[in-house]
């Protein structure tokens, strides 16, 4: 259940405009990406964190007359959509348990999307496979201490392998 | 930037001057008179607002846009109407569906075309921010603003265009070539998916298969507090919440449906061109500021999103289709019955149809190993295991994972040992550096538009206790165990609104036989793997012979819950049994009322691909009320004609009650 109310409270996240208009330029600028460091800093608790996204959730939604359903849970999305330096470590974050399961297969979509969001083209992603299959112990280990941490390991894997060194447009 | 801080009201003087300019002809002179008298009446309509004591050059071209828009009759142009969701009402004027003052200029906006125009015209000169989004409304509302600009041919220099950075960025960042329209199949252990839903994914240019999870789906829902409880059915049938618009990361929907309540997904890749798609988003973005009253039988997810593709392309006429109520799956077959309008569909097994898939594809020792894995990890090491060739090795550990992930996802709290054992499988799994093969999972129920349609009609005719009848059946929705079940989740029925006439030649009489408010029944079969129970839930009426009374109305309520298991020895067969309670409530009793608790077992069977079989009996005893017992089978069985035509002969025996009836029965 606990998973459900998590998947819920990230729908909150993408109000088709964040209509929490602060400033009309950019109506969604919070301090960093709340539901990040929120979900990530806590991620052995979920139960724990999942009651304080909630009540954010309720509380900007019937609280006021000027809600949207994004109540800006602050600084991930910008009218709806990831803010393209999140793009990564949010998606690693949201699909850890599919990303870690596929590591694992040396395939999958979500695997060739990370790595596409990585940078690696897609001629070259069994390259990416093999090796996120081979440090599946070490990489998943640090993702469930922080998924942040995992990209970065990956990011760092990257560079040193002779050919993905070479292709990674990032 | 030229602001506007208000509309100056026109002056009957601006008319005047313009008369007097005109030439003295008497037939142009009746012309302009009679375009004076049109004017007024549409400035009659406009909001009264108050004067402006200077006033600014804009209003001259202001007024002069209101008058070529009324004169173009803008107001009431198809167009206009969809993309402010104007729908004709009752007495013959129009009220938008749109329950969000920020969505209209206008005060009277809801109500009246023109006065939202005009207003409409008026905010385009005013960088004033509107809408719940805060924006100006050119901004705030592009769509209207790119149509009026086209049809009145905006001069640029007298009605600056604003620079919308927000807009451009968000639909830049779809980066989107095409629409797909998602269909995740009825999930009926959740009352709000029971028909199933619909959402929309805008894919995006050098999307390939495995990353489409990537692209942002437009996703209507009703807002729903998560401790709605009880208030949540009736809230949700009578529009008590508001229904928004979101644009969720496709892989965040693939984990709800696929993974979370194990729900098949059906993928449309609809063929719409990419002026078409960009008009699609700029009405999305409007909607953005948009909040409707959520019904869920007609306003739902479905149909608002039928308004947009109606708003891509206007020829579409879709929501023009339904005027009750709107089912997911109907809107799937509208869809994939416009000619060209499809142009390819995928399938997306959820997580427990590849589990049920991939285990039917082993022979039974190595599902046996499979199962172990999940058991203990011990088994890693195992001989069996070890014996096999690496690509079977890894098919088994890939299953034995889906299966751990499918028990976590599924569970309440899941014991952490679960989480270990998957994590032990999958450190395995990667030590054999082989890419796993990919396995192709055939659905176990077809796509939804090659599904009867959901309502149905039915004439039959039969005998009740050696007196012949005659009934006719009529029910909005949506499929019992018996109906033909290509297209829709097997084992499950949702009987809602249904009624029967029937009339008895012996007794020369017609009355209401029948009428079920709802009857839900969700058999899940259960084995080694899979363990959630089956269930039942059934309110309605039906005739009873009962004591004295030869004809008598019975009110029932039922409920239960049991199991059921699956096999296919010879043809495919469930069997279930339910644990049930009833209340009965009828002048024919003592009292006027019964309750008891007793048990149903039966058998549902495919005979052949067209001929299903449905065998039950019920035991009950009265306890409260009239006490007594009661006992009651039946044998239905149904030959499937065509997509939407089936015969049916169902025996039935109640008390002191047998039917046997004969019924043609056709889908709408």
């Amino acid at each position: 259940m606990s998973k459900k109310v998590i998947m819920l409270s990230v729908a909150v996240l993408f109000g088709m405009q964040a209509g929490f208009a602060m400033a009309a330029a950019n109506p969604d600028t919070g301090p960093g990406c709340g539901l990040g460091k929120l979900a990530w800093g806590d991620y052995a608790h979920q139960k724990n964190i999942a009651p304080q996204v909630l009540m954010a959730t309720t509380n900007g939604t019937f609280g006021s007359q000027t809600f949207g359903i994004s109540t800006g849970t602050s600084g991930c999305t910008n009218d709806g959509k990831v803010m393209s330096e999140h793009k990564t470590t949010m998606f690693a974050q949201l699909n850890f348990e599919n990303l870690s399961q596929e590591m694992a297969q040396g395939q999958g979509e979500h695997l060739a999307s990370l790595a596409t969001l990585m940078g690696v083209p897609a001629e070259h992603q069994a390259a990416f496979f093999a090796m996120t299959q081979e440090r599946y112990t070490s990489l998943v280990k640090t993702g469930e201490a922080s998924p942040v941490a995992m990209v970065k390991a990956i990011n760092d894997a990257i560079a040193t392998h002779p050919v993905l060194a070479q292709v990674s447009t990032r | 930037m030229p602001r506007i801080q208000s509309l100056p009201r026109f002056r009957l003087a601006n008319n005047q001057h313009g008369a007097s300019t005109s030439t003295s002809k008497p037939h142009v002179f009746l012309t302009r008179r009679l375009y004076i008298v049109l004017l007024l009446f549409t400035l009659l309509l406009a909001p009264a607002l108050p004067v402006d004591a200077d006033e600014p050059p804009e209003n001259a071209y202001l007024a002069e846009l209101i008058n070529k828009g009324a004169q173009a009759k803008l107001a009431s142009e198809r167009e206009w109407h969809l993309l402010l969701h104007y729908r004709k009402d009752l007495f013959g004027g129009h009220t938008s569906e749109q329950d969000d003052q920020g969505f209209f200029m206008s005060p009277d906006g809801k109500t009246n075309p023109q006065a939202e125009l005009d207003t409409t015209l008026k905010q385009f000169f005013s960088d004033e921010l509107v809408g719940r989004s805060k924006q100006p409304a050119q901004c705030a509302f592009i769509a209207r603003y790119e149509w009026l600009r086209n049809q009145l041919h905006f001069d640029e220099t007298r009605l600056a265009p604003m620079a919308c950075e927000r807009f451009e960025r968000w639909f830049a960042d779809f980066e989107a070539q095409s629409i797909t329209l998602i269909f995740p199949s009825a999930f009926l252990n959740n009352p709000a998916s029971m028909f199933g839903h619909t959402l929309l994914r805008v894919d995006q240019r050098g999307q390939t298969d495995s990353t489409r999870i990537l692209a942002y789906t437009i996703n209507y829902a009703a807002d729903v507090p998560p401790d709605a409880g009880m208030a949540y059915p009736i809230r949700g049938i009578f529009g008590g919440y508001r229904g928004y618009f979101s644009t969720i990361p496709y892989y965040l929907k693939v984990q709800e449906y696929r993974d979370i309540e194990n729900r098949d997904i059906w993928e449309y890749r609809l063929n719409f061109t990419e002026d078409q798609v960009r008009r699609l988003l700029m009405h999305a973005w409007e909607l953005g500021n948009a909040s409707f009253d959520y019904f869920f039988f007609k306003e739902n997810c479905s149909y608002h999103l039928l308004a947009l593709l109606d708003y891509a392309d206007p020829t579409l006429h879709l929501t023009d289709e339904f005027l009750f109520w709107t089912v997911p799956a109907d809107t799937v077959r509208l869809i994939a019955s416009k000619p060209g309008l499809v142009s390819g569909i995928a399938y997306r097994p959820s997580r427990s149809n590849v589990i049920r898939r991939k285990r039917e594809s082993l022979p039974s020792e190595e599902r046996e190993i499979a199962h172990r894995l999940t058991k203990d990890i011990g088994e890693l090491k195992s001989a069996a295991l070890s014996r096999l060739a690496p690509m079977r090795q890894t098919f088994l550990l890939d299953l034995a994972s889906d299966y751990l992930r499918y028990r976590i996802d599924t569970t309440d709290d899941p014991p952490p040992e679960l989480k270990k054992r998957n994590r032990d499988i999958l450190a395995a799994r990667s030590e054999i550096r082989l890419p796993s093969e990919e396995f192709l999972v055939e659905p176990f129920a077809k796509q939804p538009e090659l599904g009867h349609n959901t309502s149905r009609v039915s004439v039959g005719a039969g005998w009740r206790n050696n007196s012949a009848f005659e009934e006719q059946t009529i029910r909005a929705g949506y499929h019992d165990l018996l109906d033909p079940e290509i297209g829709y989740t097997p084992n499950a029925q949702i009987e809602i609104a249904s009624v029967t006439m029937r009339t008895y030649n012996r007794h020369n009489q017609t009355r209401l036989e029948r009428a079920t408010l709802a009857n839900v029944v969700s058999l899940s079969p259960m084995d080694s793997v899979f363990h959630a129970p089956s269930w039942k839930i059934n309110v309605g009426m039906q005739t009873i012979k009962h004591r004295g009374c030869q004809l008598c109305s019975n009110g029932v309520m039922n409920g239960g819950i049991g199991a059921s298991v699956e096999n296919r020895w010879l043809v495919h067969q469930v069997f279930f049994a339910f644990a049930e309670v009833e209340a009965n409530y009828s002048h024919a009793y003592e009292e006027r009322h019964r309750i008891g608790g007793g048990g149903t077992v039966g058998m549902l069977t495919d005979l052949t691909e067209r001929w299903k079989m449905l065998i039950s009996g019920t035991y009950l005893r009265y306890a409260l009320g009239e006490k007594g017992d009661d006992f009651r089978w039946t044998v239905g069985q149904r030959v499937t004609l065509l997509q939407n035509l089936a015969l049916r002969l169902d025996y039935n025996h109640r008390d002191y009650d047998n039917d046997v009836m004969f019924s043609v029965q056709a889908y709408f």
